[in-house]
């Protein structure tokens, strides 16, 4: 256990190129070790949020996604015409094989059914944020990507793709009235929505974790409160002090992805 | 050991999967709490009995077994000296989860006071280590310390029944053994001042203030006791204290982070109860928190604009535009081949076939307007007369090759070349050769109509045809003639002049009074000496009374003027304006009667000038000054005392003019309002003195009801009337005798 492997680490201060990399050769070799357990969350947990669902899971990290809005909503024919299904109860492949059967053409040509496509291939159905039950034991999700090491139903930080989630996740947060006492980091990235900026935004979900992977590994290698004086001033202090270092060098590298952050209570 | 933590792991999943297991698995991890094993079991042991604490699957009651199974190692595990900060963190979480179970518990149980006081222990434990601990474990202690006030306040009712949420202070009876309501509660309050001492002190330790304000909602919403002290705390915390020392990159994510924090806080509490007295408060300081924190970070934003977008190879737009303009070539217009030309190519100073081709006409008017305009505003002269000269060049050398290029002379509108080249030379003289060749065609369309109409409108019939077909007429650059103006009937003039005189009084309703009133300038004053509403008015009396003076009006008869202020067809401009006049003041006449009297006054001094000068003109103001006070008269009630002004103020009275102040003694109530207009004439303006003292004497005689005050004024000024009167006075008097006697 206290061999933890540093390299997961270690990625955080590469290139992101170097991660998107990893994440398309189907993701990297298991370094073991210490995870922290992510949950990213968009508007309808179908494009921003599973784009980081999968680019987390095929980076090792236990991972979860929910969608913050009421019902979730698919680009239609026009702008007054959505898809509209509901959270929870309509699964991915279904989505996928309605909107193949009215309009393939359509629906391939602005992507959709690629994003369906690979969503079916990450878990079964949209979920809704303000539908978890916090805390719960995930043990029905073991076929998600990312699943492993989520069975305990919490997230140590949540990452929201629009600031708007961020809100909803808040509010949410603030309206449970935080009864299992866990800290959790929230911090909220801009993402546009559409399919290239959710793929850059996957990248840059993927560094953020890294780095706050590494930070949170450090933090466990130290033994004991004598572990307290030794070490790097940075190493010095723990995870959750370290969250807006980490977040503000990542704002350097990613300076068109604004990011909030707060330290809010499940 | 890892071995040892997968065994671990998978038990952990059984219990995940059966929460039943849960008790059975902490029973046994127990002994891993102890100081003496390796850290890493211990945080296991530690971070596992906190997810069991918190764990929702578990019924309230299995969680208490379970709190009061693990009580006594949580203690000696918070207790421990020196315990690992990771593994302490997830004790107080324990204990945070376990702290409502246990004050639940031993209300309904107060014969095993043990756990209470191994709860206690822990409390004060964690309340000790609180000031001084790693920040996690602090973040910890602000979210215990939260539970402990929430379960030792009152509670409205209004939290969610799960959690321990709902445990408070109005569960405890009265009489319980160990517990005190009101040293609870005090204690919770004392808990609350520190906890909310973090907003204050560490006001830039963002990760306090975050987790602060993160655990407050509940409180206020539900712990009513805690509810104006936290939100004073709130309303008073600047998040954006920070934002005064230099924005690092870290310093950024920190202010954001606090001010996000706050605002959300805010706009949860006003949304949720929006009608709470405090909701204006907490909406405005969230507003000026967004506000704040827009200009923060906006300001940020836009500093890092203009690199971005340099960088992104839009390069500089603006910089762009004005040198690209500089290396410009100098324009060269080829000669035109021999041969017969149309007008489009003779304007054609490009050489790309693709844009001669281009078929200017179907460019929608108005567009290719402005486009002209932008183009003759940016031209370069150079550029312009080199193309003028060219194109003068190719006329000449057409007109030179002319006579041999057609040598037949072709009637004039025979072939569409002939009519091109005959309106090509009218086009030609109006100056609009100068052009973009690309837009010629269009500027040509757009004269055609009109130009053609005028030129075949006012072409001499003598010329001849054959005359018009050479190229010598063809070309050159006859005079050109503006066609006559169509003949004004009598009664479209008086429509436009009626039409011209309402624009007149246009601007009257958009104009201010001045802000200061000036003393009168009288009838030296100059017209137009500010844009108010004064000026304005002067100008229009003088233009109703002077401006046609001598220009005819003289030479309708008097009788005529006077029907036509009824509007017929020959009235005049002056007139027209008079009439305008009249009904702007009766508008609203109270108010307007100075204009009143400035019109009658400018009336009155232009009839001495018609007289002195011996012109022919009729005399207006008799006329106007009747008219105004019959106008008047019709709306007067008894408190209008600017009747008496106006008679004052005007220049001249008449017998008649009075005379129209007899018919007011005929109502009662207006009749103080007579008499005092015309005893003010009498006291004040001696020249009318005896025109106003006849009139008294007139209506003395005809109404009855005016005769006392009459009488009186009489006796007053007229030093006669007190014999005449004895003797008028005999007969009515001796009538209403006889009549009362009868």
């Amino acid at each position: 256990m206290s061999a933890v492997d540093t390299t997961t680490g270690a990625a955080s201060s590469s290139k992101p190129d170097q991660n998107e990399q990893n994440g398309q050769n189907g993701g990297r070799e298991d370094s073991g070790g210490f995870k922290l357990k992510f949950c990213t969350v968009c508007a309808s947990n179908q494009n921003r949020s599973m784009e980081g669902h999968l680019r987390l899971s095929l980076a090792n990290y236990p991972v979860i996604s929910f969608g913050t809005g009421s019902l979730v909503r698919l680009p239609g024919p026009s702008i007054t015409q959505p898809n509209v299904y509901k959270f929870n109860e309509t699964s991915y492949d279904s989505i996928y094989r309605e909107l193949e059967a009215k309009d393939p053409r359509l629906y391939r040509a602005n992507g959709l059914l690629n994003m369906l496509g690979r969503n079916r291939q990450v878990k079964w159905g949209p979920e809704r944020w303000q539908d978890w039950q916090i805390g719960m034991p995930r043990t029905k999700h073991k076929d998600d990507k990312g699943a492993d090491g989520m069975e305990g139903g919490v997230a140590d930080v949540v990452i929201t793709c629009e600031e708007r989630c961020w809100d909803a996740v808040i509010e949410d947060l603030l309206n449970r009235g935080s009864p299992l006492n866990r800290p959790v980091h929230v911090i909220n990235i801009d993402i546009k929505d559409n399919h290239e900026e959710a793929s850059v935004g996957g990248r840059a979900i993927v560094d953020l974790a890294d780095s706050l992977n590494k930070i949170a590994a450090e933090e466990r290698e130290k033994v004991g409160a004598s572990a307290f004086d030794s070490g790097s001033v940075g190493a010095r202090s723990g995870f959750d002090e370290r969250v807006p270092d980490v977040l503000a060098e990542w704002q350097e590298r990613w300076p068109n992805l604004p990011a909030t952050w707060t330290l809010a209570w499940f | 050991m890892s071995e040892q933590i997968q065994q671990l792991n998978a038990a952990r999943k059984m219990a995940l999967e059966n929460p039943g297991f849960f008790k059975q698995i902490i029973q046994g991890i127990l002994p891993l709490t102890a100081p003496s094993a390796p850290v890493e079991l211990r945080r296991w042991a530690a971070d596992f009995i906190a997810e069991a604490l918190a764990c929702p699957a578990l019924r309230t009651q299995d969680k208490e077994n379970l709190t009061l199974a693990i009580v006594d190692a949580l203690r000696s595990l918070v207790e421990a000296p020196d315990q690992d900060p990771l593994v302490l963190k997830a004790g107080i979480m324990a204990a945070a989860s376990a702290y409502p179970v246990i004050v639940r518990w031993i209300i309904l149980n107060t014969y095993h006071p043990p756990a209470w006081e191994a709860m206690s222990a822990i409390k004060s434990k964690i309340l000790s280590i609180w000031e001084n601990a790693p920040t996690p474990v602090k973040l910890c202690c602000i979210k215990f310390v939260q539970r402990v006030i929430l379960a030792q306040t009152a509670s409205n009712g209004t939290e969610p029944k799960h959690s321990g949420l709902d445990v408070n202070l109005a569960m405890i009876p009265p009489n319980h053994k160990f517990l005190d309501p009101r040293l609870l509660e005090a204690e919770a309050i004392g808990l609350l001042d520190r906890m909310l001492g973090g907003l204050q002190d560490n006001s830039s330790d963002a990760l306090i203030v975050d987790a602060t304000l993160n655990t407050l909602s509940i409180l206020i919403r539900t712990r009513p006791a805690t509810s104006s002290r936290i939100t004073n705390a709130v309303l008073n915390f600047n998040p954006l204290k920070l934002a005064n020392s230099p924005m690092t990159p870290k310093n950024k994510v920190l202010v954001k982070s606090m001010t996000k924090t706050t605002q959300m806080l805010l706009k949860h509490l006003f949304v949720r109860d929006s009608h709470n007295p405090i909701a204006p408060r907490l909406n405005q300081q969230y507003e000026r928190l967004q506000r704040s924190r827009l200009e923060i970070f906006d300001e940020a934003n836009r500093k890092r604009a203009l690199p971005e977008q340099a960088a992104a190879g839009y390069g500089d737009v603006k910089r762009q535009k004005t040198e690209g303009v500089a290396p410009q070539p100098p324009l060269r217009i080829q000669p035109l081949a021999p041969g017969p030309h149309t007008l489009a190519e003779v304007f054609s100073l490009t050489n790309n076939t693709g844009l001669q081709g281009f078929d200017v006409t179907v460019v929608p008017t108005s567009l290719t307007a402005r486009i002209n305009v932008r183009t003759l505003a940016s031209l370069d002269q150079g550029q312009l007369d080199m193309a003028i000269n060219g194109v003068r060049d190719r006329l000449i050398a057409l007109y030179a090759a002319a006579p041999a290029a057609a040598p037949v002379p072709v009637p004039v509108l025979g072939t569409a070349t002939a009519q091109q080249a005959s309106v090509n030379a009218e086009t030609v003289a109006l100056g609009v050769e100068e052009d973009d060749d690309a837009y010629e065609p269009d500027f040509y369309a757009a004269e055609d109509t009109e130009q053609i109409l005028n030129k075949l409108d006012n072409a001499p019939p003598e010329e001849s045809p054959e005359q018009n077909a050479k190229p010598d007429s063809a070309l050159a650059l006859g005079p050109f003639r503006l066609p006559p103006p169509p003949v004004l009937n009598p009664d479209t003039a008086v429509k436009v002049s009626q039409i011209t005189a309402m624009r007149i009084f246009g601007p009257l309703s958009g104009l201010e009074d001045p802000l200061v009133r000036k003393p009168k300038a009288g009838l030296n004053r100059l017209a137009a000496n500010s844009h108010d509403r004064d000026s304005w008015l002067t100008l229009i009396t003088r233009l109703a009374t002077r401006s046609t003076i001598g220009l005819g009006d003289g030479i309708k008869s008097e009788a005529d003027t006077t029907s036509s202020a009824l509007g017929r067809p020959q009235m005049s401009l002056g007139n027209l304006i008079r009439e305008m006049l009249f009904n702007y003041i009766l508008e609203d006449w109270r108010r307007r009667i100075e204009v009143a009297v400035a019109w009658c006054c400018e009336e009155w001094y232009n009839d001495r000038l018609t007289i002195l000068n011996k012109l022919d003109g009729p005399l207006n103001y008799e006329r106007c000054a009747l008219r105004l006070m019959d106008g008047f008269l019709s709306y007067i009630t008894a408190q209008d005392k600017v009747l008496t002004r106006f008679l004052s103020e005007i220049p001249q009275l008449s017998k008649e003019l009075l005379g129209r102040l007899k018919g007011l003694c005929s109502d009662p109530t207006t009749v103080q309002l007579a008499m005092t207009s015309l005893l003010y004439l009498v006291m004040m303006k001696p020249p009318a003195r005896e025109l106003a003292l006849d009139t008294v004497y007139e209506i003395w005689v005809e109404y009855e009801d005016a005769r006392p005050l009459a009488e009186k004024y009489l006796h007053r000024w007229r030093p006669g009337f007190a014999e005449t009167h004895a003797a008028a006075d005999g007969a009515p008097a001796g009538n209403g005798t006889q009549a009362m006697t009868a």
